[in-house]
């Protein structure tokens, strides 16, 4: 009974959702898209890179760890990238209760630009990459739940320089550099739900630029899948797959 | 730079906290922290318009420090972003977003056992905007606000959580880039009025809440006076007189479980009442004899703010299991304007009625429980919009809606 209850509320929520489909003009929303990244290119760039980005802390007991994005990042957007970790001090381990410190960074380059570079005759370089440096303090508030609050530096680079000049909006363009960079605070909360497997959840906050990003992830022994959640982005939610191995 | 200074403070404050954890126990805590992350994010389809996206993000971190039995401080952080969703009409635009930050420092003392004040101070900062490419910096109505609290609690039954609550709060509240554009293009002369601060003012709020057994209420009275901003008089130029709002509010509601029943109902009534009156202008550059004509090029209304306001909510979960939910409910909010008259499609105001608003929201879902401090929510709205005005040029008034919406919550 309880089931059937279930479903017909299922039911009840989808069909709807299905008989208002089709008034959805998802060719007007699709241009939509494209003329907010074509408006602010390195901000839509600058989300993926987020994505690569490790902002939780170490397992406890863990020294140092790698983590390479693999989705969206690696493919399909061929984001070359790599981030390290390492505890800079364990919880509890100078004094009792002072929190875990650890920083992190990483490094990450566009390859499609450079495989476009090399097959353009007009273009003389192109390039695309970023790098970001973070310090997570993350503090045991139970046997299973961790607080975290950090600060993180990140900036994602955009340079073009061409062979010849280029007619852009009625200006002669023969290179720009351009970039996207923001100060961020963090604060976020870590679940153990059991041996090497974690959830968290995570807000981080550009001061500069008023970048909000919300990161749902669970991870274990190897990989971490997340949701983040852009709010002020062009694609707001990003399924994130990252890769990780901690020693 | 305040932020980041502030934000420090924080992390210090929680970086000691701790060092308390390890070397007390659970019941004799001297630092308490509190998380609360909700994420939200939902899909519309309004009747008339491209469907859009829209989500929320509600984060509160806050530390209860303990100094001794009877004095305790509770410092809290609170951010709030609100994205593009349906709104009330007479509100905003459905694209319309918003940011802040929030600060507030509580000092609590038992000063006997059935008595406790909280003093406080708080200080806010919030960032509006309404278009992608807009930077929050400009927004219209951004908004920075600091004042004081003080409240007492009296506990009248200790077994069945009898409080009545008494709380005064003070408010200090700045418009920095609000300015009025009509008086911009019609007398550059006068730059002092135009020139930013209209609707600064100060907002003092009173108000008296019992509690008793999962039942609750409240009295409250607000009152906001503005610094700069003026009348307009009924010939519809600014006056001497500056504006004063008030608003009179009472609700009443509870939170039971009744077998697999759970419900919190809340129904609360407004009244609103400002001095301030108003000018249409059909176009710009438009000029009229007779203000009182509800059809004249310029229309001058008289109380056009005063509103009284029915809210009734109720919300109902129905706790399948320990952790499966099914929730629905019902949200109402009928305002009654009670001098300003409706338009029509043409601008035009109609003298023999008063202006009315009702928007209805029905609501279904599911929640589950993931463990023992977050869960999870996918829920459908169905939004009707209904007014007798029908000038729709700026705002909707008259629409039908559908939302799905996911929600994440952890709260510790």
């Amino acid at each position: 009974m309880k089931k059937t209850i279930i479903y017909a509320f299922i039911l009840s929520i989808i069909m709807p959702c299905i008989s208002y489909a089709s008034s959805i003009d998802l060719g007007a929303k699709a241009t939509q898209l494209a003329g907010e990244i074509i408006a602010n290119p390195t901000a839509f760039f600058y989300e993926f890179q987020q994505d690569l980005e490790t902002t939780t802390p170490l397992p406890p007991g863990k020294t140092y760890g790698f983590q390479t994005g693999i989705f969206p990042t690696l493919l399909p957007a061929t984001y070359a990238n790599l981030s390290g970790k390492y505890r800079l001090h364990g919880e509890g381990r100078i004094s009792p209760g002072l929190p875990q410190l650890d920083i992190a960074g990483g490094y990450w380059n566009m390859i499609a630009t450079k495989i476009a570079t090399e097959q353009s005759k007009d273009i003389n370089s192109l390039d695309f990459s970023g790098y970001y440096i973070d310090l997570i303090m993350s503090s045991s508030v139970s046997p299973k739940i961790r607080t975290f609050y950090g600060y993180k530096y990140s900036q994602l680079k955009a340079s073009l320089k061409l062979n010849k000049a280029v007619d852009i909006a009625g200006a002669q363009v023969t290179s720009f550099d351009a970039g996207f960079r923001d100060d961020f605070l963090i604060a976020g909360i870590e679940h153990i739900t059991s041996i090497n497997k974690f959830w968290s959840i995570q807000m981080n906050y550009g001061i500069k630029e008023q970048v909000l990003a919300s990161k749902i992830s669970w991870y274990g022994k190897y990989f971490e899948f997340g949701l983040n959640i852009y709010p002020e982005g062009i694609l707001v939610i990003h399924p994130v797959v990252n890769f990780h191995l901690n020693f | 730079m305040k932020k980041v200074i502030i934000f420090l403070i924080v992390l210090t404050v929680l970086f000691f906290n701790s060092d308390s954890f390890a070397t007390t126990g659970e019941g004799s805590k001297t630092f308490s922290p509190y998380f609360d992350m909700t994420l939200s994010e939902g899909a519309f389809i309004p009747s008339d318009g491209n469907f859009f996206s829209g989500g929320n993000i509600k984060t509160q971190v806050g530390l209860l420090t303990k100094v001794n039995p009877s004095n305790s401080i509770f410092g809290l952080y609170n951010l709030h972003y609100s994205g593009p969703g349906f709104q009330p009409q007479d509100s905003k635009q459905f694209q319309d977003r918003s940011l802040s930050h929030g600060f507030n420092v509580e000092y609590r003392r038992d000063i006997i056992k059935s008595l406790k004040i909280r003093p406080g101070i708080s200080y806010s900062k919030e960032y509006r905007r309404t278009g992608a490419n807009e930077a929050w910096e400009n927004g219209l109505y951004n908004m920075d606000s600091f004042g004081g609290q003080l409240a007492a609690d009296y506990y009248f039954d200790f077994d069945r959580d009898g409080i009545l609550t008494f709380q005064y709060l003070t408010r200090d509240v700045k418009f920095p880039n609000y300015t009025d554009l009509l008086r911009e293009f019609q007398g550059a002369g006068y730059s002092s009025e135009v020139s930013g601060g209209l609707q600064d003012q100060t907002l003092n709020n009173i108000s008296i809440r019992p509690k008793w057994n999962k039942f609750f209420g409240g009295l409250t009275y607000i009152w906001q006076d503005y610094k700069n901003e003026r009348v307009i008089d009924s010939n519809g130029t600014y006056g001497a007189t500056r504006q004063k709002d008030e608003n009179i509010t009472l609700d009443f509601g509870f939170h039971h479980i009744l077998s697999i029943l759970e419900m919190y109902p809340v129904i609360s009534y407004t009244m609103h009442t400002s001095n301030q009156n108003y000018v249409r202008y059909k176009y710009l550059g438009a000029s009229s004899t007779n203000l009182l004509s509800g059809s004249s090029d310029v229309t001058f209304i008289k109380g056009n703010y005063n509103y009284n306001e029915l809210n009734l909510n109720i919300p109902v979960d129905l706790l399948i299991t320990s952790k499966w939910a099914i929730s629905g409910g019902i949200n109402i909010v009928k305002r009654d304007y009670t001098d300003r008259p409706p338009r029509n499609s043409n601008n035009n105001y109609d003298f023999n009625s008063r202006q009315s608003n009702t928007l209805t929201t029905i609501s279904g879902g599911i929640r589950k429980q993931l463990n023992d401090i977050s869960l999870f929510r996918i829920n459908y709205s169905l939004i009707v919009g209904s007014s007798n005005n029908t000038f729709e040029k700026y705002l909707p008034y008259n629409y039908t809606g559908n939302s799905i919406s996911i929600a994440y919550q952890i709260t510790y």
